[in-house]
């Protein structure tokens, strides 16, 4: 028992990471119909930059743990707004269908590989800002890392949703999701609302990735993995729901932990993705999806 | 304050309007008539932005706003309240009637004072009072038509643009928005309005143009119009 709950736990940790990048794809599908997939490298890049700051590995550490973070936050904001000016905007303005998921890949893979050159191919240690010894709760070891995972994540999303609701900028973000035309006429600059998106999408991404990194290890390859189970975990939980992606977030997290220890790690990302098939074939809006109310 | 000239606009190679030539004038109402297809929604369309003509000049008062964005278009005061509504439905009413002022709020318009404008202008559309927190997607056909408009009033506009504020509304609620027209008049509002319903279009107009396969055929003071027989066979029911 004390061992399923402590499996939980890590599932709940991992859950919340696919979870946050899922929310990103959420945001850039929103306002503009497109994704970033690269949005894993978005995370990775995020953890790299976050271990140049505070790791000792480019003549650091430069800044404490905490304070690293906003740093992160700003290069997130940059890289998202590139990946939407190179990768994104062309696409849109052709109005071309397809344009944008071969060149947001082929971003990825260009991260990837300056990713590779400029911190080497090795995974490296990222030192944690709290204690790396388990706490107990409700009779289970959880790493104090893995709370913050958790409230971090939650903290995102809400910090975003809050913004939606109630400032007039994020209400523009929220027209522009619903009719991109109307937006306009309203005076809202629309292509700048899905920059803004980008933006967002990898700032949390960044974020995530170094929340997560001091659990993990951080290196060039770590993003491709998570960006595509956190791809999973949205078409799970639905490309519009926001309570579809943390319900869709743990089950793939806990899925992953018990199977991986009650099993085989080897077949680890099995259920998860079987669920992905079976969601697809019964309820391909995903489980929380829902289609816009409209009525005439 | 509104005018417009010689403006050709296409949707791919179709040309589907061949170079007209509107104007509206300060505190007026101008109707523009014309059966399905000859290119009313398409001149809305191209005066706000939305698509970008292929010649001609348009200007709101003395600025050229010819090929500008709609957001850009928007800022220099040109509401326009688009065919089929277009409510943002899964804001509230009152978060959509605020999103019409949203250039006020962020100040690229003269704020003024936003919230009195507010509360008039849920005092004007009585409907949309009783709704403010419901979905703007869940609201009837006739109260989507008031809040397209109460929207569009709420950029404290130099010109409106309504595009078939009538269009497949019961006749009671025809009958209001064309109130509404009224009033709106009544208070100085510029407007040019697009309409199926030509003689009650008329009724309220100053001035009247009528698109026929995308040229005007006639125009004149709505008055003339409505005795013009040539426009009372084709549009006024004989």
């Amino acid at each position: 028992m004390e061992i399923f709950l402590q499996l939980i736990y890590s599932g709940v940790a991992l859950g919340m990471i696919y979870g946050v990048i899922a929310f990103g794809y959420q945001l850039t599908f929103a306002t503009s119909g497109t994704l970033n997939f690269g949005q894993g490298e978005s995370l990775m890049l995020g953890a790299l930059v976050g271990l140049s700051l505070v790791g000792n590995i480019h003549g650091g550490p430069y800044l404490n743990y905490w304070l690293m973070i906003p740093l992160v936050i700003v290069f997130g904001a940059f890289q998202g707004a590139f990946v939407e000016w190179i990768g994104v905007r062309p696409a849109i303005k052709i109005k071309s269908e397809f344009g944008w998921i071969m060149s947001t890949i082929a971003l990825a893979i260009i991260f990837k590989n300056v990713a590779e050159n400029i911190w080497g191919k090795d995974d490296l240690k990222f030192p944690s800002p709290l204690p790396e010894s388990p706490i107990k709760l409700f009779g289970a070891n959880v790493l104090p890392m893995e709370i913050v995972v958790v409230v971090g994540a939650l903290a995102m999303m809400a910090a975003v949703e809050i913004f939606n609701r109630k400032s007039i900028y994020g209400k523009a973000v929220v027209a522009t999701s619903n009719d991109r035309d109307a937006a306009s006429l309203m005076g809202i600059n629309t292509s700048a609302v899905i920059t803004f998106s980008y933006a967002l999408s990898s700032v949390t991404a960044a974020v995530a990735g170094v929340l997560v990194a001091p659990l993990t290890l951080t290196g060039a390859t770590m993003g491709a993995v998570l960006g595509l189970k956190a791809f999973a975990v949205a078409i799970i939980g639905g490309l519009n729901s926001g309570l579809g992606i943390i319900v869709g977030g743990l089950i793939l997290g806990i899925a992953e932990t018990t199977t991986g220890f009650y099993i085989s790690t080897g077949y680890k990302d099995v259920p998860g993705l079987v669920l992905l098939l079976l969601v697809l074939a019964v309820k391909p809006a995903g489980l929380f999806g829902k289609m816009a109310i409209k009525k005439v | 304050m509104l005018n417009i000239e010689n403006l050709k606009a296409s949707y791919g190679k179709v040309e589907v309007l061949h170079g007209i030539s509107i104007n509206v004038p300060k505190g007026k109402v101008v109707t523009l008539i014309g059966s399905n297809g000859a290119g009313k929604t398409t001149t809305m369309r191209a005066v706000s932005g939305m698509i970008k003509p292929v010649a001609g000049k348009i200007t709101l008062g003395d600025r050229d706003i010819t090929g500008l964005e709609s957001h850009q278009i928007a800022k220099l005061g040109l509401a326009h309240s688009p065919e089929g509504r277009r409510v943002f439905p899964t804001l509230s009413v009152l978060d959509n009637i605020r999103l019409g002022a949203f250039v006020r709020y962020t100040n690229a318009r003269p704020k003024g004072d936003v919230e009195s404008d507010l509360q008039r202008a849920l005092e004007m559309f009585p409907r949309l009072k009783e709704r403010t927190t419901q979905l703007a997607g869940t609201l009837s056909g006739g109260e989507q038509q008031m809040l397209a408009m109460a929207r569009a009033v709420m950029l404290n506009p130099e010109v409106v643009l309504l595009d078939e504020p009538s269009m497949g509304l019961a006749p009671i609620l025809v009958e209001e928005v064309f109130n509404i027209i009224q009033r709106l008049k009544a208070q100085g509002v510029t407007m040019l309005l697009v309409e199926q319903f030509a003689a009650a279009a008329l009724n309220v107009a100053d001035y009247g143009y009528v698109l026929e396969n995308g040229r005007i055929s006639v125009h004149g003071p709505a008055e003339k119009l409505k005795s013009d027989p040539a426009v009372k066979a084709a549009y006024l029911g004989g």
